[in-house]
């Protein structure tokens, strides 16, 4: 494993944070938000794991893409889900 | 007016964040306090002082108990606000949007789910039981555990999950988290130490790298054990039918 392929594979990584963390702040649809804020929990499950951390790792892509994901979808279904103007 | 306000109190907040930031020694310089004493006394010493072969346990359960205990106490405090809004469910006679909404999920799902939630746990209770040594502990254990019954409760619903993880199991040891934290801060000031160390002067050389693995253990479980049933407790507490009061078919 090259740096080169380090250095670009951190920064897809990186530039798919802000593109996930964009996208789950200004989607009007909130099931669509939910969804784009667990792909941004796995992407930075990996990159936990990329920077030597593997018990955050496990922490994020447990509780931040799986157990959150869910209760704010069951929160969403017991109110509303589309966001008001 | 209100909103001028606010605007200032963020810009007055975010300027004084900023200035706190610059005064922090710099990331990654070989020469600040970080680097030149933690890490390295960390390294060096926690081995010995901790008896925890991964550094990181030690950490976390030694070095840093107090902020661990606190995490500990925030979810369960988390659990208790969900629980003083929404109320616990009701035994034996629950349904939630599972089955409501009638759409039951196909043959291959629920046999999938029902073949790898098992091994799930089997994952989840390793990384318990091998946070001493390995990446991984009471909180991840913890939360893995909690996931594996967030995937079974989705699919077979709240009223078959209930039977697997009763309501008055959950109950009795959802604070067995905190309690097992303090019990055993309490027990290095027993034994001569300060809370949550284990220098205990009084216990000979020979007993004391076991006594204290074993106390790290009996940490992880607890956290582990108390973790999973916030969580499940949570999502149970959310998941349930409001005025589905009638007995389950």
């Amino acid at each position: 494993m090259g740096s080169a392929w380090d250095v670009t594979l951190n920064a897809l990584l990186l530039g798919l944070l802000l593109v996930t963390a964009l996208l789950a702040v200004s989607a009007r649809d909130l099931l669509a938000a939910v969804i784009v804020f667990s792909v941004y929990s796995l992407i930075m499950a990996l990159m936990w794991q990329r920077l030597q951390a593997p018990d955050l790792a496990l922490t994020e892509a447990a509780l931040g893409a799986g157990v959150t994901t869910v209760l704010f979808l069951v929160a969403i279904f017991r109110t509303r889900r589309r966001e008001e103007e | 007016m209100k909103r001028v306000i606010s605007l200032l109190f963020i810009a007055a907040l975010a300027l004084l964040l900023l200035y706190v930031v610059s005064r922090m020694p710099p990331m990654g310089e070989p020469d600040i306090p970080t680097a030149v004493r933690v890490v390295p006394r960390y390294l060096e010493k926690a081995e010995e002082e901790t008896h925890a072969r991964n550094v990181v346990t030690g950490v976390i359960l030694n070095y840093r108990g107090f902020d661990t205990m606190g995490e500990v106490t925030v979810i369960y405090c988390a659990l208790a606000a969900v629980l003083a809004v929404l109320g616990r469910e009701k035994r034996g006679r629950i349904r939630d949007y599972v089955e409501l909404s009638g759409l039951r999920s196909s043959v291959i799902v629920r046999a999938m789910v029902s073949l790898v939630v098992p091994f799930i746990v089997l994952f989840s209770i390793y990384t318990i039981l091998h946070g001493e040594t390995s990446p991984g502990g009471g909180f991840q254990g913890g939360a893995v555990i909690g996931a594996s019954m967030i995937i079974f409760t989705t699919i077979f619903g709240l009223h078959l999950s209930s039977v697997k993880v009763p309501q008055g199991f959950r109950a009795s040891l959802e604070g067995v988290a905190v309690i097992t934290f303090f019990l055993v801060g309490v027990l290095g000031i027993l034994g001569g130490g300060n809370f949550l160390t284990y220098a205990w002067p009084k216990v000979s050389e020979s007993v004391h790298p076991a006594l204290v693995t074993w106390l790290t253990v009996l940490v992880e479980v607890g956290i582990g054990l108390g973790g999973a049933m916030v969580l499940i407790s949570m999502l149970f507490a959310m998941v349930r039918e409001e005025g589905a009061d009638e007995p389950m078919a």
